[in-house]
């Protein structure tokens, strides 16, 4: 019994930062109805930054967050501007073709700068755990997630009160209505990817410290960022966070209950079960009437 | 752009290809014999068969289809696999083994194809991209069957030395040249025609008689067996096959990129772009060490693709030639609205059922159907005596195309039920529907724009028939009926023009024949006098009193009132999802309750 | 206030307004009605900038227009509320009518002026801001969406088809409350199905057809006309023998 609350709780504390990385996935898909298969690749390569600047100056890599932010918002923008925005009308199967490509430019550029081989960061606390009771709670997994629940909290205050948030909001749940009163498509598209695309320097800089990476590890984070995002429903904030407690819950159970190798398997068959027999998810809005 | 390649026209460019196809055969025929000893180039061409093959069996899937998946290289995996482990547990040669590795991909692709095939666009794709990597991670976890990650080895080739890897070449070679064979036949075909009408409209396909569900899924299988024999060749030739090779991503990207390059979803181009990527995936392996830098290779040149040519280099070269055609030959009346000599009857097929006058031939009751809270038709009862030309109006928001899109099945009530020959269809798949004799035009006409006018008529199918895949796209009965019906709506002048280059009420005409084609006993006319000009409305009028007279029944929704009670008998209206009111045109037109509903209630209720 | 002279505008294939002239005067509300395809909505969407006129011009206080994006009509103080589907369903009542004023965003003190505004004539907005607008029922959502065009003091309010899919009761209301915009002098050019009501709130009526202007001029009178059967029914009528319209 002690057992299953133990591996519960670090399901949670998982779940906590894979919230906080899904999030910018779903934020992108709700505004843009694009899913940013690089997405991952945002993370790994944020997380390789947060190593090098650890390596070489020993900044705590949860303090180099505030390095990674907005140098992932910048590269964000940049990439949409160059070259989502001319797939405005393009089918989405082929954005997913060019993200994926993106994925993969991204994946050989850090092999090709770096050596391709296994990393992680390990600060001074890297070992510890708290101890609560009969509970072990790691410090890197205890850290990590209130540093993602404390950013989680700042995309939802800047989306709640401040004025780009709320046309971020109206353009995912109306854009013929948001251009009605004068919110512009265009901006709010590339501020949303940066947006985007900052919360993997976020979470890049947690997963330094809770996971070892290498470059070719972004499909398995993509795959667990879609397997979230799926069951909580594409486009839906609150459903990514459901989706990433009960799928960080599922995958540490399956970890411990089974074995390592079959846990990435459940984002797989979440996947592909979900967008099959409920393709809203929890939380999302079906998007329109299917024949057959 | 598909259009272009069949057999029926055009043929001096068809040709053309093909003379070039047979000469590049000779040549790759030729080579090891002439240069027996080139060994690394030997090898590199046989990479290139491998991928050719990858992409003329995508194309068929993801360029006819339309379904653009990036799993193909799972079936590659699948066949490897297969042959390998049989080849070590029976001790026959791979060779003999590799048919069975291309069952197995189709059994796969067979019962993934069900299950997956029911999502599209870019959740297709995601689930594509799951599944490879699922198939990868069973194949590293059941050790005991697939060796895990230690892989397997499989026995070395026993032929004798001097023939190196003749074998190999050839063989490989032969499953390009089987590969394009199915290909070509494939997009010859009734089956071909299908695809390509479910990759432009899956919806309208359906309304007119395809069954996308097993059009879909056998298309998945033809991609998948070619792709699995050749992962069993593949495997005798690598000797060592392990789950992350054999279920590479990068396999699936290059793939895509070779049919991207070459034209997605026409007969050549996966050929030509596999023979455009291989080498220069070559080039880069060999000037630029690293596997990581082949990832950014294959990735910069999916993203350049993507952004700048995602047709591909044969419609863009075709696109061009076709501008220049053009430029001299003077835009073919097509503005001109005149339809010339117009066969006045039409023999309908004689097998119709006698009229049964005591049973409405389509009857609707109590259906309901909701809109996010708005009840867009609201327990509406109505009836169509066979024989007739009802006509059904109402103010905008009534209701009127919701119910068309409840009969022809486009939509599922929220209740009611509806009966068509006095059996229910409330439950039946679109085409089901449309073979038993229901029909559809749209307000905003729906034909397949790739295709040829003849091809649009031939398209529909009143029943599935296994045979109807092997039969040809445009011949036979069916296109000398298809032939038949342009003359009647006055299109015959047309049959060759794309669809997307004719006027609106040229289209409008074409999807009356398209309806034709059916051999409905109900039609039902979505605005057939909107958008048009007065003479052609006239001339509408004129074709569908000349199809009452052989038997059709029609449900016509108009808006032009003229129009309406100058032709249908009875009228039935509509407002607010129900009917108000139904009888003779003259008595229509002095219902002030009718009246009422159009101008609006007298006087809002007060506050 | 707004001028459309010889306007020709369409969708891609053809022109549905073929040559339109129209006057909306500085106060007055001005009711367009005709059967379906008569082009109604387009001349809404052509003074809007949803879709461009191909020739002729749209004249907005003497400054041309027809060239202008979406955007910049809105500065300019045209505000449309279009048929439906018009509201962010997950935002409360609140913010969605603060994302009428969104163009004012920088002025605060502004803002709450017009939202306070907002909320004296719209009861539903003052009761319960904190509501999600996706649960209100059709004409509540009528109503925010109405009081949201508001937000930026337009000089010209574009209403189309506002007691579309309502009922009796919430037609009602709106036709309230866009007397209330008329006694206020704000000027309306609103499109309506229902003829009766829309020239019961009109001050001025036009009847189109086929991409044209029919006839023109008082409501009441129009109402009356012999020829307005004909139009909707295509067949003759005698007079109708209903309840007069009031004026």
């Amino acid at each position: 019994m002690e057992q299953l609350g133990q591996i519960i709780i670090l399901g949670l504390l998982l779940g906590g930062v894979y919230a906080l990385m899904a999030s910018g996935l779903t934020l992108i898909f709700g505004v843009m109805h694009i899913i940013n298969v690089a997405q991952g690749a945002f993370l790994v390569l944020a997380a390789l930054i947060t190593w090098e600047l650890w390596k070489t100056t020993g900044i705590d890599p949860l303090v180099t967050m505030i390095v990674t932010a907005p140098l992932m918002f910048v590269g964000g923008y940049v990439v949409y501007k160059l070259l989502l925005e001319r797939l405005r009308d393009s089918s989405p199967s082929m954005t997913v073709l060019l993200t994926f490509g993106l994925a993969l430019v991204i994946e050989g550029g850090m092999g090709v700068v770096t050596r391709n081989v296994f990393r992680s960061v390990t600060p001074s606390y890297f070992n510890s755990s708290y101890n609560i009771g009969p509970f072990f709670l790691p410090k890197p997994q205890v850290y990590g997630c209130l540093a993602a629940v404390a950013v989680l909290g700042l995309l939802y205050f800047a989306l709640t009160r401040t004025w780009m948030g709320r046309a971020i909001r109206a353009s995912s749940q109306n854009l013929d209505a948001a251009q009605l009163v004068g919110v512009s498509a265009t901006s709010v598209a590339a501020l949303t990817f940066a947006l985007g695309a900052s919360t993997t320097g976020v979470g890049g800089s947690i997963l330094s410290v809770l996971f070892a990476f290498f470059p070719a590890s972004h499909y398995v984070w993509i795959s667990r960022l879609l397997g979230i995002i799926v069951l909580g429903g594409m486009g839906s904030l609150p459903g990514a966070v459901v989706g990433a407690l009960l799928l960080g819950i599922a995958e540490t159970v399956t970890a411990s209950y089974i074995s390592l190798r079959w846990a990435t398997v459940v984002f797989y068959l979440v996947i592909m079960v979900v967008l099959l027999v409920r393709p809203q998810g929890l939380f999302g809005t079906r998007l329109r009437e299917d024949v057959t | 752009m598909t259009a272009r390649f069949l057999p029926s026209r055009i043929l001096p460019s068809q040709h053309r290809s093909v003379a070039a196809a047979v000469v590049a055969l000779a040549a790759l025929i030729a080579f090891p014999l002439v240069a027996p000893d080139d060994i690394y180039r030997q090898n590199v061409i046989f990479q290139t068969f491998l991928l050719a093959v990858g992409a003329i069996s995508w194309n068929v899937v993801s360029g006819y289809t339309g379904y653009v998946s990036l799993g193909q290289s799972a079936f590659l995996g699948v066949g490897a696999y297969t042959v390998a482990i049989l080849s070590l547990e029976w001790g026959v040669s791979p060779f003999l083994l590799s048919p069975l590795g291309g069952i197995a991909a189709a059994l796969v692709a067979l019962v993934v194809g069900f299950i997956v095939m029911r999502s599209r666009g870019h959740a297709f794709v995601i689930i594509t991209i799951a599944l490879l990597l699922l198939f990868q991670t069973i194949a590293l976890n059941l050790g005991s069957l697939t060796g895990g990650s230690n892989g397997l080895t499989l026995p070395l080739p026993q032929w004798s030395a001097d023939f190196q890897n003749f074998p190999f070449y050839y063989s490989m070679l032969g499953l390009v040249v089987l590969a394009q064979i199915m290909s070509m036949w494939i997009r010859r075909t009734k089956f071909g025609t299908g695809l390509v009408a479910i990759r432009e409209d899956e919806a309208k396909a359906a309304a007119v008689g395809i069954h996308v569900v097993r059009y879909k899924v056998l298309s998945f299988m033809a991609s998948a067996v070619v792709m699995g024999v050749a992962g069993g060749v593949y495997a005798y030739y690598l000797t060592f096959i392990d789950p992350r090779g054999m279920f590479d991503i990068l396999v699936s990207v290059g793939i895509v990129l070779a049919v991207l390059i070459g034209g997605k979803g026409t007969l050549w181009g996966p050929v030509l772009g596999a023979f455009i990527v291989q080498p220069l995936n070559e080039a880069t392996n060999v000037y630029a060490q690293g596997s990581q830098t082949r990832l950014v290779f294959f990735g910069g040149m999916l993203v350049l693709v993507v952004l700048f040519m995602p047709d591909g280099i044969l419609p863009t070269v075709s696109r061009l030639l076709e501008r220049r055609r053009r430029a001299h030959k003077s835009v073919l009346s097509i503005d001109q609205e005149r339809i010339a000599q117009r066969k006045p009857a039409l023999a309908l097929s004689a097998e119709r059922a006698a009229p049964n006058p005591q049973q409405p031939l389509l009857e609707v009751r109590d259906l309901t159907k909701h809109f996010s809270g708005l009840k867009a038709v609201d327990n509406c009862s109505l009836a169509v005596r066979e024989g007739t030309v009802t006509g059904l109006i109402g103010p905008n928001g009534s209701g009127k195309t919701t119910i068309f899109n409840l009969v022809t099945g486009m939509m599922r009530a929220d209740g009611g039920e509806i009966k068509f020959a006095g059996e229910r269809i409330d439950e039946l798949h679109p085409w089901e529907r449309a073979h038993r004799g229901l029909s559809r035009t749209y307000q905003i006409t729906r034909l397949f724009k790739q295709m040829s006018v003849l091809e649009n008529v031939v398209a529909p199918l009143p029943e599935f028939r296994w045979s109807h895949l092997r039969a040809g796209g445009i011949s036979g009965a069916e296109a000398d009926k298809a032939k038949e019906l342009l003359d009647f709506v006055g299109m015959a002048k047309f049959a060759q023009e794309r669809a997307d280059r004719l006027s609106f009420g040229q289209q409008k005409l074409v999807e009356l024949a398209q309806a034709l084609m059916l051999d409905p006993r109900l039609i039902l006319l979505d605005e057939p006098a909107g958008g048009i000009n007065p003479s052609l409305i006239e001339s509408m009028a004129d074709l569908i009193r000349d199809l009452k007279a052989q038997g059709v029944t029609f449900l016509v929704v108009e808006h032009n009132m003229p129009f309406v009670l100058g032709l249908c008998d009875p009228v039935t209206v509509l407002a607010r999802g129900s009917k108000l009111a139904e009888g003779r045109p003259d008595e229509i037109r002095k219902d002030q309750a009718v009246l009422d509903a159009y101008l609006g209630e007298p006087e809002p209720v007060p506050q | 206030m707004l001028t459309l002279s010889g306007v020709f505008a369409g969708y891609g294939g053809g022109n549905v307004l073929q040559g339109l002239d129209l006057e909306v005067g500085n106060g007055s509300i001005t009711c367009v009605v005709g059967p379906n395809g008569a082009g109604k909505s387009t001349v809404l969407k052509a003074v809007s900038g949803l879709i461009k006129a191909t020739a002729g011009s749209i004249e907005l206080e003497g400054r041309m227009i027809n060239s202008l994006s979406c955007k910049e009509i809105l500065s300019a103080g045209i505000v449309q509320v279009p048929q439906q589907d018009a509201l962010f369903p997950s935002m409360t009542i609140r913010e969605n009518i603060l994302m009428g004023g969104y163009l004012l965003r920088r002025d605060r003190s502004l803002l709450k002026k017009r939202y306070d505004a907002v909320a004296e004539i719209i009861p539903l907005l003052a009761e319960r801001p904190d509501e999600k607008a996706g649960n209100l029922s059709g004409g509540q959502r009528r109503m925010i969406e109405i009081g949201r065009s508001l937000m930026l003091d337009p000089k010209l309010v574009l209403l189309d088809e506002p007691s579309l899919g309502l009922e009796p009761k919430a037609v009602a209301q709106v036709s309230g409350l866009i007397q209330l915009q008329r006694e206020q002098g704000r000027t309306i050019l609103l499109v309506e199905q229902n003829v009766r009501l829309g020239f019961k709130m009109a001050t001025h009526g036009v009847i189109m057809e086929s991409g044209k202007i029919r006839l023109e001029g008082s409501p009441a009178e129009l109402l009356d006309h012999p020829e307005i059967a004909d139009l909707y029914l295509g067949g003759r009528m005698e007079k109708s023998a209903g309840p007069s319209p009031a004026t």
